[in-house]
């Protein structure tokens, strides 16, 4: 009887293959057979299947679980129904007319028993290698060859899967050089006089420092090596690089050198031809303490900036300069020209990190040429985008850099350890610059924060992080004699004429800068991620088809295979807790009512039975069903009968009858 | 039961079961999903629940639209290109070096063309500043006392005027004081100029012929001013002198260089090729193609580069076109041209000049990787000069060919265009409003010449490290200088003096060459392969899966659907031929067997094996076939001509 059963509940799972006839009849045989040693699974759901099966109130309870899961309530023919969609699925016509279409199918529905579920299972996944393993019960040796392949595979597959997502997570970036050649906005261009104030204009402020300083030479020469001497001076030199501010302050307006100038208005867009700093054009001017005044030509103010649509020299900035000497501060200037910096237009002029010291009596060419790196922000690089996610308050009025946020980290660092600011980077506001009046030891401050700040123990270095896009300006410089011999005559006479001074020292007195493109031809340096999300999901996806030959897709049928199990497990459980406590008593009753039940309500009981019978007539012999169709129905006919005939029953009666 | 079995015979010998020949529609599909190997099909059809069916086709679809989605990322983002740089250590090609002087000509072999120039350039200078006669006064004067009674020319032409800040519109001549109402723009922004001491500032006029439309151009330097207005005159004048004579005027090779050094080999003038430019006059290429080989160093430092030491006469030099001394060197490849103006380094006198060299070369790819061009074959600019493709050849011819069509002459800087002549005001009076015109059009990028030109797909390019030192030494000069002056003794009949002379040097720093390179980043491998990855990885298909797709969604969705327009209208007609035959009712309910209830569809294998459950009371009482076969062969009687023939016989 057991062997009968066995059968008859395994058909019901098959019956999903529907028109995969020949595979069926394959199937059975090894299955039924091996189904005590081969499928451990298989047995022990054996076991628990005659609970739900046999007893007609347990399969009740199952389908008003159904009911409640499902929001369509479904009266117990619901299930038989459930049952019969199987059936409908083969044949697309309304086979019975009695029978709802399969459109009043429940919404989901669960198999009745593990086994059915596995079945159902292996014979439907795509699983290549798990199919396999699972359904081929031939014999222990294949199995276990099959299992062992199985882990093969699967092994090899999450070894490569380990190093693609290694790969892919170390971030690794391809670097991208473009050439671009575009009209190009010509960068900002300072020039500095490299004298802070004219000395006769602050003669008086300077008198006493000049004094001391010549003292203190003056003794160096007559005691050379005197210990208190050399830390007098010491001191006095500090005093020398710290006396200047206050004056320097005050004085600012009034030091910017003017005279007159000429601009060549060729072009409207490049080409400024220009004698002298002080012209007052589109430039605009700031107070270097060391370097003196700052002209920025083609900054951010500008209003329309210059572009570059030709390279060369007749398309750049073309500016003359005077840089007499006679009033430099003898002993902070010690250096005759200018100086000049190209930087960005909305970075700041760091005149000490990068600049061109031009030499008078020379005409200077810089030419330059344009360079773009864009880094990748995120997690392929550590770069920031805007400087805003950087632990440093940027204390310049632009935007950020490297060296910006280096002086600013510095600044900061100096507010909170010497209580003042330090003269040469912008304070905050409610912090004053560094005095010996006020803050008599910040110079030893000072010294002992650079000294901490060089070793890196303040931490800038790490905490500003690169911008993720700099653009620089390579610069190179030639140099020619300026003016020539035979045209200095006429020139000097001119520039003299023109601006109403007389120039001294003539070839020491003036100084030329072109600064122009070498090339519009400008290299970008990108970065871009090599290994995209796009090419991972191909790796991957080769991989997983060369060792496995499943699909995500799979997955999901695992996953829906997990689902079903927790819930058939749940049913099941709910189902032997509801017969042990709920009516002890129907336990018993429930097996007495197999009796009453197959004659009062069969559907229920037979819904999983007819149609195997069914399948099994069909299969073999499908003549009979066309040829002979009164015996065809007589068979098939009993299960949506509601009246229930003598024969459905008697055929089903064996199944549960134990 | 003969009929039945008839009815069975044919129905297997006729009726396909499922499958391309499936009747419906929703039987092919189903088929299809059972059948296929693809992931996810098979699930909509056998698992159970609507809930589940509906969220298998909704796997299913999102599959597919994952698998559309990558793969056309893929698509697109296949022409990408990887970059190697390479960095090899081996014999490095010497590049061309041309070095020219920055004046042109000798001025003594250049003055008689200019005299006139010269000496109004001197008038305007002394009406425009009051300048004193230097001490050349007399040869000025002599020269002047030559050119006597002559009119002056030039400033008729274009005078120089002084533009009163604060008084526009007028303006002065400077030559004649008369004062000339001056229309159009003035082109000069300095409106807020701080400068106190001269509101004056000078400038020139350009009109075109009509003289209503002008263009002012004003310089508030006077420097600049007459430098601007000598070049422009000079440029008319030098574009009438033929090339030979130029070349006779300018310096030749022996006069240039006085010494030549090259991997510690001498080497002289002959190693040198001339090259005229029109504003530089002649330069000399070293290690150019013509000569037979190209040179190559076999070591990197300073000892095995170019060394030559250059004559400078500055005493030759123009006042007024150049105010600056020294020469210009550019360092190029072979067949690159020297665009002395945009590259040239500058060179000073009584220095030496080190330069330091660093190869990259880079390769790009061209289309459709990126917009370059690997010979400028197909870019529609004429390539006017003698040398291989450059972005920078493209923008002057292009230019100079605009110029030529607009302006009827040709710009002098440039090389000439075929059939076309340099401007000179002789012939065309008013270029020079013209060039003014066209090349601020061409700056404002309204010639289209920037979008028409594009970048050369390999080049390489030298970066150039320059140093200074002076040279000669103090205790070196007295030697030196001696011995240079009886090495030139042949050409120049004086004694060289410091200034006059400049030492060069250019070498590699090291010979290792860096290459830049760009390949291909995905070949059409990788691509299907990636391809093949996406379709395993979201549903386990096959390019065979695609075309069982194509198959059966396209050939057999189409030809069902054409099969049962054609029985429908076959019916359509049948019925509108005969009568219905009372035999047979049309109403499908008369059927007892509903197997082959069929309306107007074939019926299948499984529709036909499909025996619905009947009443249990009606069992015995199932009709005869006979209907059915009747019906049939109605339904079928093209297919089953053959089969009917049999049953009636």
């Amino acid at each position: 009887v057991g062997m009968a059963r066995g059968n008859l509940t395994w058909v019901p799972g098959v019956m999903g293959e529907g028109t995969q006839g020949p595979e069926l009849s394959l199937d059975p045989d090894p299955c039924s057979p091996q189904s005590t040693p081969g499928l451990m699974k298989g047995n022990t759901l054996e076991e628990q299947d005659p609970r739900p099966l046999q007893p007609t109130p347990g399969l009740m309870e199952g389908t008003k679980l159904e009911e409640q899961d499902a929001s369509p309530p479904q009266p117990t023919p619901g299930l038989t129904k459930g049952d019969k969609r199987e059936e409908q699925g083969l044949g697309p016509e309304p086979a019975a007319p009695q029978q709802p279409t399969a459109e009043e199918e429940a919404l989901i529905e669960f198999h009745r028993s593990y086994r059915e579920l596995f079945e159902f299972f292996c014979n439907n996944t795509t699983i290549h290698g798990a199919i396999r393993l699972v359904c081929s019960q031939h014999n222990r040796m294949k199995t276990a060859f099959w299992a062992v392949l199985w882990l093969c595979t699967f092994g090899m597959m999450y070894w490569q899967f380990g190093l693609l997502f290694g790969e892919y997570f170390s971030y690794p970036v391809s670097l991208n050089i473009n050439l671009n050649s575009d009209k190009l906005v010509f960068p900002a261009v300072t020039i500095c006089t490299l004298n802070p104030y004219r000395y006769p204009e602050i003669k008086e402020e300077l008198e006493e420092l000049d004094r001391i300083t010549q003292q203190t030479l003056f003794d160096l020469y007559k005691y050379d090596s005197s210990p208190t001497l050399v830390a007098g001076s010491r001191g006095r030199r500090d005093l020398r690089s710290t006396l200047p501010h206050p004056l320097q302050r005050l004085r600012v307006p009034r030091q910017a050198r003017s005279a007159a100038s000429s601009v060549r208005d060729n072009n409207p867009q490049v080409d400024w031809k220009d004698w002298k700093i002080g012209f007052q054009l589109n430039y605009s001017h700031f107070h270097h303490p060391m370097y003196g005044n700052c002209y920025t030509f083609n900054d951010k103010n500008n209003s329309n900036l210059w572009m570059s649509s030709m390279p060369g020299v007749n398309n750049g900035l073309s500016l003359m300069l005077r840089t007499e000497q006679n009033d430099f501060i003898p002993l902070l200037s010690t250096v005759t020209g200018a100086r000049v910096m190209v930087h960005g237009q909305d970075e700041p002029a760091f005149m000490d990190d990068g600049g061109f010291n031009l030499r008078p009596g020379v005409e200077t060419s810089i030419s330059m040429r344009k360079e773009a790196l864009d880094r990748l922000g995120g997690d392929y690089g550590d770069c920031t985008k805007n400087g805003s996610d950087v632990p440093v308050k940027n204390l310049y009025p632009s935007k950020y850099t490297q060296q910006v946020c280096i002086h600013s980290c510095f600044q900061e660092n100096m507010i909170k350890e010497c209580g003042c600011a330090y003269i040469f980077y912008p304070r905050p506001q409610n912090v004053e610059y560094c005095d010996y009046r006020k803050h008599s030891s910040w110079g030893y401050c000072y010294y002992k924060l650079q000294a901490d700040f060089s070793s890196d123990h303040l931490g800038c270095f790490t905490k500003c992080r690169k911008p993720c896009s700099v653009t620089s300006y390579q610069l190179s410089a030639g140099y020619s004699r300026w003016p020539s011999v035979t045209s200095q005559e006429w020139v000097f006479e001119m520039l003299s004429r023109q601006n109403n001074y007389t120039i001294n020292n003539k070839r020491n007195g003036v100084a030329k800068v072109n600064i122009f493109f070498k090339e519009l031809n400008y290299k970008t340096n990108s970065e871009s991620p090599s290994v995209t999300m796009v090419t991972l999901l191909s790796n991957l996806g080769s991989q997983w088809s060369l060792w496995f030959g499943s699909s995500v897709l799979s997955v999901v049928e695992m996953a829906e295979l997990i689902f079903d199990l927790l819930v058939i497990t749940f049913l099941m459980l709910l189902r032997r807790f509801r017969s042990q406590y709920w009516s002890p008593g129907r336990g018993d009753r429930g097996a007495q009512e197999v009796a009453s039940t197959q004659a009062s309500s069969p559907p229920s009981h037979f819904c999983p039975h007819p149609t195997p019978l069914y399948l099994s007539q069909l299969g073999p012999a499908p003549s009979p069903a066309l040829t002979a169709p009164p015996p065809a129905y007589a068979t098939l006919g009993p299960c949506p009968s509601p009246g229930g005939s003598a024969g459905a029953s008697s055929s089903a009666y064996p199944l549960g009858g134990p | 039961m003969a009929p039945g079995e008839k009815i069975k015979a044919k129905i297997k010998k006729n009726l396909p079961v499922t499958g391309p020949q499936a009747p419906t529609i929703k039987e092919l599909m189903r088929w299809y999903c059972l059948n296929t190997n693809t992931h996810g099909c098979r699930r909509i059809v056998v698992s159970r629940g609507r809930l589940r069916r509906l969220l298998w086709i909704g796997f299913t679809l999102t599959a597919v639209a994952l698998i559309l989605w990558q793969c056309a990322l893929l698509v697109f983002s296949f022409y990408t290109v990887s970059v190697s740089i390479k960095v090899h250590f081996r014999k490095l090609d010497f590049p061309a070096v041309t070095i020219c002087n920055i004046n042109p000509y000798k001025y003594s072999a250049v003055r008689h063309l200019l005299a006139d120039l010269e000496q109004e350039t001197r008038e305007a200078l002394k009406s425009l500043y009051g300048f004193p006669e230097s001490r050349k006064r007399r040869d000025a004067e002599s020269w002047s006392s030559v050119l006597e009674g002559m009119q002056p020319r030039f400033s008729h032409r274009i005078p120089l005027l002084i533009f009163d800040q604060y008084e526009k519109g007028k303006a002065r001549d400077f030559f004649t004081g008369r004062k000339r109402k001056v229309d159009g723009r003035i082109i000069h922004k300095a409106s807020n100029v701080m400068h106190i001491e001269s509101k004056q500032v000078v400038g020139f006029q350009l009109c075109s012929n009509d003289t209503s439309d002008c263009a002012t151009y004003t310089f508030s330097s006077g420097i600049n001013a007459i430098q601007e207005w000598y070049k422009l005159h000079y440029m008319n004048i030098m574009a009438q002198v033929p090339l030979e004579k130029k070349i006779n005027m300018s310096y030749s090779a022996e006069e240039l260089l006085v010494t030549c050094f090259f991997d510690g080999v001498s080497c002289d003038a002959r190693n040198f090729t001339l090259f005229h430019h029109p504003m530089h006059g002649n330069c000399y290429t070293f290690n150019n193609r013509e000569n037979e080989t190209i040179l190559s160093t076999s070591m990197g430092g300073s000892e095995y580069g170019l060394q030559v030491i250059l004559y400078i006469n500055e005493e030759e030099y123009n006042p007024f076109l150049v105010s600056s001394t020294g020469a210009k060197v550019i360092i190029h490849r072979q067949d690159e041209y020297p665009f002395v103006e945009d590259v040239g380094t500058e060179i000073e006198t009584a220095m030496v000049t080190s330069i330091g060299m660093h190869l990259t070369e880079s390769f790009k790819l061209s289309e459709p990787y990126s917009q370059c061009t690997e010979d400028g074959s197909d870019v529609p600019i004429r390539n006017i000069y003698n040398a291989a493709y450059s972005l920078q050849i493209c923008l002057h011819s292009c230019f100079q060919t605009k110029m030529v069509e607009k302006c009827g002459c040709a710009q002098y800087g440039q090389p000439l265009p075929p059939k076309a002549n340099y401007c000179n005001y002789q012939q065309h009076p008013n270029w020079m409003y013209c060039y003014y015109q066209l090349h601020r059009a061409f700056v404002q990028e309204e010639l289209g010449c920037q979008s028409v030109c594009k970048e050369a797909c390999s080049f390489k390019e030298w970066t150039l490290t320059t140093s200074l030192a002076q040279w000669p030494s103090v205790v070196s000069e007295k030697w030196l200088l001696p011995v240079l002056t009886w090495d030139q003794g042949r050409q120049i009949n004086k004694k060289l003096n410091k200034t006059d002379l400049a030492k060069l040097l250019i070498f590699y720093k090291d010979l290792n060459q860096r290459s830049i390179m760009e390949s291909p980043a995905n070949s059409i491998e990788m691509l299907l392969s990636n391809f093949g990855g996406q379709l395993g990885l979201w549903m386990s298909c096959s390019v065979v899966c695609v075309i069982e797709i194509i198959e059966v969604f396209f050939i057999d969705f189409f030809s069902i659907i054409a099969r049962r327009q054609w029985q429908k209208a076959k019916e359509w007609w049948a019925r509108k031929q005969a009568p219905p035959c009372p035999e047979a009712p049309h109403s499908p309910q008369g059927q007892d067997n509903p197997a082959l209830d069929i309306d107007n569809d074939l019926p299948t294998f499984n529709s036909a094996l499909h025996l619905p459950p009947a009443l249990g009371t009606q069992v015995p009482g199932t009709p005869p076939p006979k209907y059915n076969t009747l019906r049939l062969e109605r339904a079928f009687s093209n297919q089953l001509t053959d089969t009917q023939m049999l049953d009636e016989l």
